[in-house]
């Protein structure tokens, strides 16, 4: 691929019109969301749609100061950067704000700070720095313990100030060190323990352990030659270990709320007093998001025309469940847009990770991509009940500052950085 | 191990394909959620948008036979403020002059409530507490308190309102008056008649309306009508009359005071009907104060003590084992069964005496000796007769805790019979009832033995339209021959009538009294805390019985009395007096000739001063000061008067006859 050499246009302009499209159908939907049904006041700064209007003006000064940068600098300072937000997260436990029963804000004047969101940014450049040295084997343990180390201090910072939604994206590094060559063991534990404990919780642990068991032993006769007897018994006794201890797990270190949120996702409540309660509370918000996707039908009510959105029948429409407000609005034809949208960017990112001369470059382009696959993941799934409810933005969409900027500042480093894959370093 | 080119590859497709696959999953999900199931959740949609919405109906009132309101319900409000729902501008504004008016009404600090809604509004409490449990006058003067004025959307008031039972006479008869109440769970407890009548009469039915959902927590109704419209509960007039009601409640609580007593109760009944004119049970809580604690007439079954030898006594006579006159040797006071002894209040007893005086006197031994004979060898014969007398039947009452009576049985093997059962039956240990059952049947003797069941209900209405009259219900239309009822009121008669009778104490010259007097045993097993239930049991006026009364009063303070006579004699006695006083037996007053020549010469006198004095004082020396007052004051001229003292004015400042000036003030003293 040919590229233009001009400096000043040789950004990726398929990846900043992507981000456009997103950030301004975003807009549309908050103001759909959040208006109060008067003649509306665009510049009313008391409202979120007036917010995030400011939010997304100062985004472009933001981008020009980002491309602006010289591309090195990322790569250089990325431990500096790392350091500095990982200490505005320990911050938080002294001077931070709780809102919603999370301690993840700054408040500074009339406005708020959310450092987890910047963090994730960091993070990226932290990892992409650490495996992109030469000295670093992917493949040595020691090299893996550390990386681990990178990623899960802040998982671990943003999990204490009962942030769970972010300390979920985390989990999105696992993608970036698996393109780097992790082993594949990692993915096969990983994958075992998420379908072991989804079983166990759903159908019990005896009923989970036989099937495990079963499985293995199947497989041992198949690959007689491979397997020794010893392995496949200690991984029984794994297997058999991780179904018994999901449902202490569950039932002692998750909180009442998660467990409820589980519980529901997987239809284990029987008891229908706690059913309805939960249809009051967090339950709501997911029925409440259901019914107004399905009422949008093919084509959608039409902007500013959902009477869900509008009646305010959807809790926190404006910032989680943005979503619903598309499939209302727009109708299967807007959200299969929105879907179609961030998986071409998604692709878009990787294609150009793999494009990347420099490892530093290509990891961190791994990490954007997967923090954002992770985001429209959980939330998407949220909304339409796909997975359990788990608080999270959606990237781009939702409303709010600190998430807006936050993943603007992840995708224009890339850019950047991208833009100066051509040049030699 | 090294990754080679083609893994890197298989890899990044895993990745891309998870993604790819994640938004095509993604697309199904939204595909099912709209086209598959979307028939689905748009009727949820429209479920949740509709709902019933209950219009509790309102509770019918409690009534006595006179008309007056023994409970009713009353709207209360909980006043609260939505602190954030008032611009910071109108808070601002607003919120001083709040303050100071809710500290006019509360008498709380100002600055302090300031304070405290300041704090609300900084804290987002959108559900501040500022009144509890309101009255609506009151609520109508906090709604028009400032900011709260805006309403509900500027001014972020929020009433919630309630209903309350309440009792307008107060504690009186309240346990009998009773209550429904319902806690979160839909559990209900009752007491007295507004429970047991809840939900046959009083609670109504509650009306529906469908309202449909337009915004999150705003409802509006779908249609002008009610699907199903509120049927108030019915209005419960019982036959309680608050005058009588009144009267035993003072009449009990005095003496129970007197005697330091644990509770008592007394009951009226109306004699010909079983109407309860009269319930009160007072108790004694742990600071020495009574009230309407429990129903002890209905619910406390005790051991009878010399009450009982009437019903005794009924049945011998009935049997024609014993009659009046029959002559018995109460020995010296002491009869021994079986080792154990009936002893006479008396010390050494009465001598050879009557059946009748035997009664008269309340002598154990007498009555013991007569029932002994009479039954000894045949105790069934006597247990029949008072289950005849319908004595082992409950009231089958509509106040629920009424116990069944016992009466020990030769024939029933539950412990109750002993060799000495029938001869302490004759006195009144070893058989139990309420206080109401022992009414019961002295109603009955009253009633010429006609036994009435008591009630409580005189007729149920909606508005002025009668749903349900209540007639007299007769339990027994006969208890015994009425050569027996003849016998039995005269022996009552005289317990109050001769001079030597246990109630003579209660004896008046101006209204006749019939009854018994009963001092009973209570805790006698353990000598320590022997305690006593002083009782009396009867009706007046003797001759033609309106009313029948019972007074039981337990535990009596030792040191003071425990006599029955003493103790609960004095509250029948004023029962019955104060009823006689009270209820207009002979309407008729002669219309008096109040023309006492001294007062219309009084008059004469001051009219002729009036007319005559119009600007010149007159003499007022010796005339009424309130008429001297007056006098001056309707003069033409503007006169200022002192008046000290009062009384008959003494001197005045002015002397007679001297022209009075225009705003003068003149002084009079009075003695």
């Amino acid at each position: 691929m040919v590229r233009e050499t001009n400096r000043h246009f040789k950004f990726d302009w398929i990846t900043i019109f992507l981000f456009f499209l997103l950030v301004g159908f975003g807009w549309l939907n908050i103001l759909s969301a959040s208006h109060n049904g008067a003649t509306i006041n665009y510049l009313d700064f008391s409202q979120p749609f007036g917010k995030q209007l400011v939010f997304i003006f100062l985004t472009f000064g933001l981008i020009i100061l980002l491309l602006a940068i010289d591309a090195k600098f990322y790569e250089r300072f990325s431990s500096l950067i790392y350091i500095i937000s990982m200490l505005s997260l320990v911050g938080l436990f002294i001077f931070g704000k709780n809102v919603n029963g999370a301690t993840s804000w700054y408040a500074i004047g009339g406005m708020t700070l959310q450092p987890s969101e910047f963090a994730k940014a960091a993070t990226a450049l932290a990892v992409a720095k650490y495996i992109s040295d030469l000295n670093t084997n992917i493949n040595s343990f020691k090299d893996q313990l550390q990386t681990f180390l990178i990623i899960i201090i802040p998982a671990l910072l943003v999990l204490l100030q009962n942030d769970t939604g972010s300390t979920i994206v985390y989990g999105a590094f696992f993608f970036v060190l698996y393109r780097e060559g992790l082993p594949k063991y990692y993915l096969t534990i990983g994958l075992s323990i998420i379908i072991l404990s989804v079983l166990s919780l759903k159908f019990g642990y005896i009923i989970t352990s036989l099937i495990a068991i079963i499985l293995i032993v199947v497989y041992h006769f198949l690959n007689k030659k491979k397997i020794r007897i010893y392995q496949s018994i200690l991984i029984s006794i794994a297997a058999i270990a991780i179904s018994f201890g999901v449902k202490f797990f569950y039932q002692s270190i998750l909180q009442p709320h998660q467990q409820d949120r589980i519980s529901l996702w997987l239809r284990l409540e029987k008891d229908p007093q706690k059913l309805e309660k939960m249809k009051q509370t967090f339950a709501y918000n997911l029925n409440e998001s259901e019914k107004a996707i399905s009422s949008g039908g093919f084509s959608g009510k039409g902007f500013m025309e959902g009477t869900r959105t509008t009646g305010k029948f959807v809790p926190e429409q404006h910032t989680d469940y943005i979503f619903s407000t598309v499939g209302e609005e727009w109708g299967f034809l807007g959200s299969a847009f929105v879907v179609i949208v961030f998986v071409l960017l998604l692709l878009r990112i990787l294609h150009l990770a793999e494009l990347q001369k420099s490892q530093f470059s290509r990891v961190y382009g791994y990490g954007v991509a997967s923090i954002i696959f992770i985001h429209f993941l959980v939330n998407i799934g949220m909304v339409m009940g796909l997975i359990p409810t788990i608080g999270i933005p959606l990237p781009l969409f939702s409303y709010g500052g600190s998430g807006l900027w936050a993943f603007t500042i992840l995708i224009f480093i890339f850019i950047k950085l991208d833009s100066n894959r051509i040049n030699e370093w | 191990m090294a990754v080679n080119e083609k893994g890197i590859l298989n890899r990044l497709y895993f990745i891309a394909g998870c993604m790819f696959i994640f938004g095509i999953a993604v697309v199904f999900k939204l595909l099912s959620i709209q086209f598959l199931q979307g028939d689905k959740y748009r009727a949820l949609a429209t479920e949740r948008v509709v709902k019933d919405v209950i219009i509790p109906a309102n509770r019918g009132n409690v009534y006595s036979v006179n008309g007056n309101l023994l409970a009713t319900s009353i709207p209360k409000y909980d006043i609260r403020i939505d602190a954030l729902a008032p611009s910071l501008k109108t808070f601002e504004e607003y919120v001083k002059p709040l303050c100071d008016s809710l500290s006019k009404y509360s008498g709380k600090s100002s600055n302090k409530l300031e304070k405290e809604i300041r704090k609300a509004r900084a804290n987002k409490n959108r559900y501040y507490l500022l009144a509890r449990n309101i009255g609506y006058s009151d609520y109508i003067r906090l709604r028009n308190f400032p900011l709260l004025k805006l309403g509900a959307f500027k001014g972020g008031l929020i009433v919630e309102q309630t209903t309350k039972r309440e009792h307008p006479m107060g504690g009186i008869a309240q346990r009998s008056i009773g209550y429904e109440r319902f806690d979160e769970k839909g559990n209900v407890t009752r007491a007295g008649i507004d429970g047991a009548f809840g939900v046959k009469y009083l609670r109504g039915v509650d009306g529906k309306r469908k309202k449909q959902q337009i915004g999150k927590g705003q409802w509006k109704p779908l249609s002008d009508a009610n699907e199903v419209e509120p049927q108030d509960g019915y209005d419960v007039y019982t036959t309680i009359d608050v005058n009588i009601q009144d009267i035993a409640h003072h009449a009990l609580l005095e003496q129970l005071e007197k005697y330091k007593a644990d509770h008592g109760c007394v009951v009226v009944m109306e004699t010909k009907t079983g109407e309860i004119r009269a319930i009160s049970n007072l108790g004694r809580n742990k600071n020495g104060y009574y009230y309407e604690r429990l129903n002890y007439a209905v619910g406390e079954s005790h051991e009878s003590g010399s009450t009982f030898k009437l019903m005794a006594l009924a049945a011998a006579f009935e049997d024609k084992l014993v009659d009046t006159s029959d002559v018995v040797d109460t020995e010296n006071g002491i009869l021994s069964f079986y080792g154990k002894k009936v002893r006479d209040s008396k010390h050494g007893g009465y001598g050879k005496i009557t059946v009748s005086k035997a009664f008269e006197i309340s002598s154990n031994t007498g009555i013991v000796k007569a029932i002994d004979q009479a039954y000894r060898n045949q105790p069934e014969k006597f247990v029949d007769r008072l289950y005849e007398m319908n004595l082992n039947n409950d009231l089958n009452l509509p106040i629920i805790g009424e116990p069944k009576p016992i009466i020990p049985d030769p024939r029933i093997k539950n412990g109750r019979w002993s060799g000495i059962a029938l001869q302490w039956m004759a006195y009144g240990y070893g058989v139990s009832f309420t206080p109401l059952q022992t009414l019961t049947f002295y109603n009955a003797v009253a009633n010429d033995g006609v036994m009435v069941k008591p009630r409580f209900l005189k007729e149920v209405k909606e508005f002025d339209r009668i749903v349900e009259p209540f007639k007299e219900e007769v339990i027994n239309k006969q208890i015994c021959s009425k050569e027996t009822i003849s016998k039995l009121k005269q022996l009552l008669k005289n317990v109050v009538e001769k001079e030597y009778g246990t109630g003579h104490r209660l004896y008046s010259e101006n209204f006749s009294m019939a009854g018994k007097t009963g001092t009973c045993q209570k805790d006698y097993r353990n000598k320590e805390k022997l305690n006593y239930i002083s009782s009396f049991a009867g009706y007046f006026p003797a001759e033609n019985p309106k009313y029948s009364c019972i007074v039981v009063i337990h535990e009596p303070d030792k040191s003071v009395g425990y006599y029955g006579a003493d103790v609960s004699g004095p509250v029948f006695k004023k029962v019955a007096q104060k009823i006689f006083i009270d209820t207009p037996i002979v309407d008729e007053i002669e219309t008096l000739n109040i023309s006492e020549t001294s007062i219309e010469n009084e008059y004469q006198s001051f009219y002729e001063t009036a007319q005559k004095y119009k600007t010149i004082m007159p003499n007022l020396v010796g005339i009424p000061a309130m008429d001297a007052v007056v006098l001056l004051e309707n003069m033409q001229i503007d006169v200022k008067v002192k008046l000290q003292g009062n009384g008959v004015i003494k001197s005045q400042s002015v002397d007679k006859n001297t022209k009075l000036k225009s705003k003068q003030t003149v002084v009079l003293t009075a003695s």
